[in-house]
């Protein structure tokens, strides 16, 4: 009975709210080449409205690259990148002003370490959407509220812990208001019980239907709010599937292999 | 000028990193009285104007040696505030210009400290070679004036290096606290 009510309750936290519709963020053979070596290979994806994904994989499997060129913060070599239709790929694009639509939330954080937890949340707020003073000061405090930081927006990042500094990286994305939020290890850096509260926050988001894609090895979170799971080895998507099927029976020995090391160490943790 | 020179040799084309690079090698390898001399007497002899203006000249010739080494001092900050802020402004949609002005530059202020109270203690400090510069008045001529005409041979001078001492270490002191207080408050 107990594991029913657990189950029905990770359902819940999967759907309730969330409304999946049109494709959001797509991308078609997408290769990120750097000389001889092969980042990313041939990846193609969708996301759609919604959705939450969660890209997995060994280390130097060319995950983070890979979210890098859908964010546009690294040019595809080949391939395009479409954004609620719109191609980001194409010549002639305002890159900045695709990005400020694509929120990225980084491994190490990086805080503006010269700003306090408030000024971190407006900059975008004020320098790529324009608001006045007030208003970006008004949105950058709601932003700070949703991942639980308003105690702490007038300390500076070095007064933080990492949990704070990356729940304030969270709101610095989430305030701008993006389409898609995409997360590059946002917890890898930090130790067990830091990472705890960085996976709260994420969890909320996933309630109000945020869409993203996360990249993460963080097994239990995965398997609560990930609509799809996306194995990533050698640069390229090796397997997809619904968080079940990795769990239970992957198709591909790689996957197998890899989840069978995670299991483990999640269940020693 | 040191500060837009750091930022193109960072962040502008190969070939004005190759510029900028040459410039500041050959202007940090000359002494400042030779640069002073150099282009009063030699670039003067040929483009009188403005270089036959040693009050030009001077000012000329500090703020060249200075730019090449302000542009050093503002390249390590840069260096060493990282890639990853420039990265991460430029993921919130900041074009590079913008990312330049509200991320790097408060930073690179703070990261310059205390060589830049060095560099403007060294700069003061070289004015005197102005001295050397016919038809200049600055604190090493007035000095030699006074001990031209009273044969005292000693104070002219301890009061010229007295006038240095409180131009310097005032300012000098004030930015290394600054500095410092800034890491502190940040903490960096």
């Amino acid at each position: 009975m107990a594991r029913h009510v657990g189950k029905q309750k990770k359902e819940a936290v999967r759907t309730v709210g969330r409304k999946m519709t049109d494709t959001l963020m797509e991308c078609t053979d997408l290769w990120k080449i750097y000389g001889k070596i092969i980042a990313v290979k041939d990846v193609s994806l969708k996301i759609r409205e919604g959705e939450i994904k969660l890209v997995f994989g060994p280390s130097g499997s060319g995950k983070s690259t890979f979210l890098r060129c859908l964010a546009m913060l690294t040019t595809p070599t080949k391939g395009e990148v479409f954004l609620k239709g719109e191609c980001l790929t194409r010549p002639g694009i305002d890159l900045n002003k695709a990005r400020a639509r694509i929120g990225f939330v980084f491994q190490h954080i990086w805080p503006f370490r010269h700003l306090t937890a408030l000024g971190n949340v407006e900059l975008g707020l004020r320098r790529v959407l324009k608001l006045s003073k007030k208003e970006a000061g008004e949105v950058a405090m709601q932003a700070l509220r949703e991942v639980k930081m308003e105690k702490w927006a007038h300390h500076y990042p070095g007064q933080l812990s990492g949990g704070q500094q990356q729940r304030v990286g969270i709101a610095r994305a989430l305030a701008m208001k993006p389409d898609i939020i995409l997360l590059d290890e946002p917890t890898s850096a930090l130790d067990p019980e830091l990472t705890g509260e960085v996976i709260d926050t994420l969890r909320d988001l996933a309630k109000k239907g945020t869409t993203m894609l996360i990249v993460s090895h963080e097994m239990p979170f995965a398997r609560e709010v990930a609509e799809e799971m996306i194995f990533f080895d050698e640069g390229t998507i090796i397997e997809t599937g619904p968080p079940e099927q990795f769990f239970t029976n992957p198709k591909s020995e790689r996957a197998k292999k890899f989840m069978a090391r995670l299991i483990k160490r999640t269940k020693r943790e | 000028m040191g500060l837009p020179l750091a930022f193109i040799r960072v962040y502008g084309s190969k070939t004005f990193q190759i510029l900028i690079d040459g410039y500041e090698k050959v202007f940090r390898g000359i002494p400042e009285m030779v640069i002073m001399l150099l282009f009063y007497f030699g670039i003067g002899y040929y483009v009188p104007h403005p270089f036959k203006n040693a009050f030009f000249t001077a000012n000329f010739a500090l703020g060249l040696r200075s730019a090449a080494n302000q542009s050093q001092i503002f390249r390590g900050a840069i260096r060493g505030i990282g890639e990853e802020q420039m990265t991460v402004a430029r993921s919130l949609g900041l074009s590079r210009l913008h990312s330049i002005i509200h991320v790097m530059i408060p930073q690179v202020f703070i990261f310059s400290t205390p060589g830049l109270g060095s560099e403007y203690a060294l700069l003061v400090k070289d004015s005197a070679y102005a001295f050397f510069l016919p038809g200049i008045t600055e604190i090493m001529e007035i000095a030699n004036t006074i001990r031209k005409s009273t044969g005292d041979t000693a104070t002219p001078f301890f009061a010229a290096a007295f006038i240095y001492i409180l131009l310097t270490f005032p300012i000098a002191t004030w930015l290394d606290t600054w500095g410092s207080r800034k890491k502190r408050q940040l903490g960096l």
